[in-house]
């Protein structure tokens, strides 16, 4: 079993979060929207797995190569 | 409404029928009269900047107030306004300090737990920009448009929306391009013709168009170019440095690419100020050489040309009516809704300026 890292590739807010701990997800799946520069961004699971833990919450505000998510496979 | 629905990056759009709400509190329906088909938009329908989908891209236009919600006291109904996708919330440090294009806050758009602006059987399609201007109706907040004259005609107001802002915008507030010195815009796209354009009224000694299509060469000396290289042959940097014996005091990258970008700076004069409005895709790195900083070389980003909408939009238009701002030779082609895919295909090919889709 391995533990992925979910990664902002920018900085901006989370604006709506789609899944949540326990969910299983295929690879591309959105896990949550980030809102940067007026762009509605997604963030996508790198590879099927399971939620284990979110580690923001909607209106936070995100940097780059912060860690949104953590996914296990 | 019928509106063009990006449902896959890559994919052409699909021409749908689509639900728009009503307007909210400090909501405007706006009836598009005319909406350009801008690069930016190719840069989201090819993914180089992922958006969430289904969307409907479009960012550029002008038409006519048809409503207005709850709160709304800058327009009324019969209005002509221009769009602006530097949405604004008026209290944040960025609106307070006259930053109002780096403003970032959410509030413009609705809450995810409210109604979406557009829908198709219940499933949201996601406002682009919060916009979407390749629609019949565009629902948007009453700080992302500008009324102004009715005289203007609206197809050369819908360049005003984007592509014009972004590059005298750039020229005129992110770099502050002073009397009588020397310009390179690399690229003449719309946006480069922009910057071309306001550097002319800025009063650009020298301005150097850079781009490997002749026609739009021809299309920049029209605009204000006072000189011209065609990039081809790779030693744009090198003639451009002879040409200028030294290099230029501001160049504009308005293309979106590592090399370019890289390049801009390159042919900078020692103390010389390189803006990069292209959209460079997300990842990308740009490498420049570090013993140049020793010169006092900088570089730096513009966004939708460091905008003050409400005031600049109106001013363009009169520079536009004065005879100052030439955006008729921006519009290659008008169009319907249901060409935008051979648009966006045009723009690919690098060989055009702009299509500006018409609503009847």
């Amino acid at each position: 079993m391995s533990r992925i890292e979910v990664e902002s590739e920018i900085t901006g807010n989370v604006w709506k979060i789609e899944l949540k701990v326990g969910d299983k997800v295929e690879a591309e799946d959105v896990i949550m929207i980030l809102e940067s520069m007026k762009m509605e961004i997604p963030v996508e699971a790198p590879s099927a797995g399971t939620i284990v833990e979110i580690l923001v919450k909607e209106e936070d505000s995100v940097e780059e190569d912060q860690i949104l998510a953590i996914i296990e496979s | 409404m019928k509106a063009a629905v990006l449902r896959e990056a890559n994919k052409p759009m699909e021409i749908e029928e689509v639900q728009i709400s009503k307007p909210g509190p400090r909501e405007v329906m706006v009836r598009p009269i005319a909406a350009g088909v801008c690069h930016s938009d190719l840069h989201f329908m090819d993914g180089s900047y992922p958006y969430m989908l289904p969307t409907i891209l479009g960012h550029e236009s002008a038409g006519i107030v048809e409503e207005v919600g709850k709160d709304v006291t800058y327009v009324k109904k019969g209005d002509s306004v221009i769009t602006c996708l530097s949405a604004f919330c008026g209290h944040c440090n960025h609106c307070l300090t006259g930053h109002l294009s780096r403003c970032n806050s959410p509030e413009v758009s609705r809450k995810p737990e409210e109604e979406a602006r557009i829908s198709k059987a219940g499933s949201q399609i996601h406002q682009f920009l919060n916009l979407s201007s390749f629609a019949e109706l565009m629902l948007i907040h009453e700080h992302a448009l500008v009324k102004v004259r009715e005289d203007m005609p609206m197809d050369r107001a819908a360049l005003i929306g984007c592509s014009t802002t972004t590059g005298v915008g750039a020229v005129f507030h992110t770099a502050k391009v002073e009397p009588g010195s020397t310009v390179a815009v690399l690229g003449c796209g719309g946006v480069g013709l922009a910057a071309i354009n306001g550097a002319a009224i800025a009063g650009a000694g020298r301005i150097i168009a850079v781009d490997m299509v002749d026609s739009k060469l021809d299309l920049a000396k029209a605009v204000g170019a006072t000189d011209v290289v065609n990039a081809s042959s790779g030693e744009a940097v090198g003639q451009i440095i002879e040409m200028t014996q030294g290099g230029c005091d501001y160049t504009f990258e308005a293309i979106g690419l590592k090399a370019t970008a890289e390049q801009a700076f390159q042919m900078l004069a020692p103390g010389g100020t390189a803006t990069i409005i292209g959209m460079i895709p997300v990842g990308t790195m740009v490498e420049l050489h570090g013993v140049d900083f020793l010169s006092e070389k900088k570089i730096q980003g513009s966004n939708m040309g460091s905008n003050r909408f409400r005031v600049d939009m109106p001013r363009f238009v009169d520079f536009y009516l004065n005879g100052k701002l030439h955006l008729d030779q921006m519009i290659s082609k008008h169009i319907k809704l249901e060409q935008v895919n051979d648009a966006l295909e045009a723009l690919k090919s690098g060989q055009e300026a702009r299509h500006i889709i018409m609503f009847d």
